[in-house]
């Protein structure tokens, strides 16, 4: 498979203002992701997700070891623009990442950036609001809408740069069920319809049930790193790192434990309402 | 409360205002406004009122909205007014008291400034309803882009205070959550004298003033990952082209601005 970011053994701190030297907010990193694929990132707060993020389109830059996107070091100062065009970044509080005081325009405001040719970016202003479902809205103003449209039109100010791939960091996070569903099913269109890849940064392990990859990363290293279904049968390993697995794959291996047979990795209430009901047929 | 603040809003729409030219529109908004200051009497300024009225009917903004936007400094037209009563002891007097007096000359004068007045936040209030803030300072950019030698430094500001705008509606609503938050902890805002009650406001602000500093920082991140980079190289979706809308509105404001200047030669009088 192609490789579109690469983290070759990647150190990064931040700066602090005292003598004291920083602890590493990303030791010693080496992480591939697939074109395509739809990688859920998880983590406690402060393990380096967000730093993780930032690192891929040269917000900030490795102290050690390369960042590679595109086969484009990050490092490289020439390639800047080329590298934030790649990889886009939504982040947690839409209220702070919109720019222009009506959808549209805000929507424009990346393509414009890029120097794009005005009809062009017309184009590509529609197409992008289309696609997140928000073209209705074009002439708002974005403090008007909900969490959930003011974050879908964020993505949209991000996908009108076309970009390859979606970054976005706890982008549901200030969201409400609703608004953090209609993210999640704007996230896996791009995903699955127009093969964007997507590194989705979140707290809530039921989006990460249905990422192709789930990477869990606890003090600034990546502990885990695998299928949803491989990350989550290690509970032990997750609760001790302050995350929680999905309710139902808890209870489906406490019962496995019991020795009762279902399955250990089941993620889905669907799937564990079949594997009782198969169980109850069975005995019955 | 303080979100009723009506000027400087946009309200979207499709009425020949609308469709003028942005940077057209802040030269005539400019021109109208030096003209009011032009009038010398009732006649010349009759025909202002009349061309405001012909701009606010073809903005298809409702009078009520217009309305609001003069209330807030209802006050300072009725001191302006007050205060010109007194200033003039021409034509007859109508009323006297010790060394008060009003005259008709006083009257008259309070009245036209105080439609002056009007007319003058009207008019700039059309502005800001018909066009949108980033449209106004996309114009200005525009407008100051050939003076070449600080080119930058017209697009920095245009950028700052289309981001500013951006933000008032965001900080109020921040402002008021924050009021609320400290109002539900027992703070107690609205008593006391003036030193005691501009003291209860730290406790609001210091949460405002850091909060923004947070979003500030947040938005340079969020602006450079769309590959923000100052002005340079940056192309405009809209484009801004003159029609044939810009040239009728230019021949209107010229039109008015002969027929005050006539008016002004031919009466020599206020009334
Ligand atoms: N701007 C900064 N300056 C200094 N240290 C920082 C800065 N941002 C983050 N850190 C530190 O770097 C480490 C990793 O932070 P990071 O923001 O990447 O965590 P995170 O996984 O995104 O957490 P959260 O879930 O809370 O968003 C933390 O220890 C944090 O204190
Ligand atoms: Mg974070």
């Amino acid at each position: 498979m192609d490789t579109i970011i690469k983290f070759e053994n990647v150190d990064f701190r931040y700066e602090g203002n005292s003598d004291l030297s920083e602890p590493l907010a990303i030791s010693g990193l080496n992480l591939e992701i697939n074109r395509g694929d739809f990688v859920a990132v998880l983590g406690h707060n402060g393990s380096g997700k967000s730093t993780l993020a930032k690192l891929t389109n040269a917000i900030l830059l490795p102290e050690k070891g390369r960042v590679l996107i595109n086969g484009m070091d990050t490092a490289n100062e020439e390639e800047k623009f080329n590298i934030r065009q790649t990889v886009g970044m939504v982040f947690q509080n839409p209220d702070n990442q919109i720019v222009a005081t009506i959808v549209e325009e805000d929507v424009a405001f990346g393509p414009e950036n890029l120097g794009i040719e005005p009809l062009e970016i017309r184009k590509r202003v529609d197409d992008a609001l289309k696609t997140v479902g928000m073209y209705d809205y074009r002439l708002h103003e974005p403090h008007k809408l909900s969490g959930g449209q003011k974050q879908r039109v964020a993505i949209a100010g991000i996908i009108a740069m076309q970009p390859e791939c979606i970054v976005l960091d706890e982008a549901t996070a200030m969201l409400d069920p609703r608004g953090r569903q209609e993210v999640m099913e704007t996230v896996r269109m791009l995903n699955k319809e127009l093969g964007m890849t997507v590194v989705f940064i979140t707290h809530f392990m039921d989006e990460a049930v249905t990422a192709d990859r789930v990477v869990v990363m606890d003090n600034a290293k990546v502990i885990l790193d695998g299928t949803a279904q491989k990350v989550f049968e290690n509970i032990e390993l997750l609760r001790s790192v302050g995350l929680d697995v999905p309710q139902v794959t808890e209870i489906a291996q406490y019962l496995s434990n019991m020795g009762i047979d279902v399955p250990k990795n089941i993620l889905k209430t669907q799937d564990f309402v079949d594997a009782i009901l198969k169980v109850l047929e069975v005995q019955c | 409360m303080i979100s009723d603040i009506t000027i400087g809003q946009y309200f979207p729409g499709n009425s020949i205002l609308h469709k003028i030219d942005p940077r057209m529109k802040i030269v005539l908004t400019f021109a109208f406004i030096i003209i009011i200051f032009l009038c010398k009497n009732f006649y010349a300024l009759g025909v202002m009122v009349l061309m405001l009225a012909i701009m606010v009917a073809s903005s298809k903004i409702s009078i009520k909205v217009i309305l609001r936007g003069v209330k807030p400094i209802l006050f300072i037209i009725v001191f302006t007014a007050i205060l010109n009563i007194f200033y003039t002891d021409k034509g007859e007097t109508w009323f006297e008291y010790k060394f008060l007096k009003i005259t008709s000359g006083g009257v008259y004068i309070a009245i036209f400034m105080a439609i002056r007045i009007i007319c003058l936040i009207i008019a700039s209030s059309l502005l800001t309803y018909t066009t949108s803030p980033t449209m106004i300072t996309d114009g200005l950019e525009r407008l100051l882009s050939p003076l070449e030698f600080m080119k930058n430094s017209v697009h920095t500001v245009a950028m700052m205070m289309t981001i500013a705008l951006r933000f008032i509606p965001t900080l109020i609503e921040e402002f008021e959550k924050i009021t609320n938050a400290q109002k539900a902890r027992g703070a107690d805002l609205d008593s006391g004298g003036l030193i005691q009650r501009s003291k209860a406001l730290v406790p609001i602000f210091i949460p405002l003033f850091i909060t923004s500093f947070r979003r500030a920082y947040e938005l340079a991140f969020a602006m450079e990952c769309r590959c923000y980079n100052g002005g340079e190289g940056r192309t405009r979706m809209k484009q801004m082209k003159l029609t044939k809308v810009d040239f009728v509105a230019l021949f209107f404001i010229v039109a008015m601005c002969v027929a005050v200047i006539m008016l002004n030669m031919n009466f020599t009088h206020l009334l």
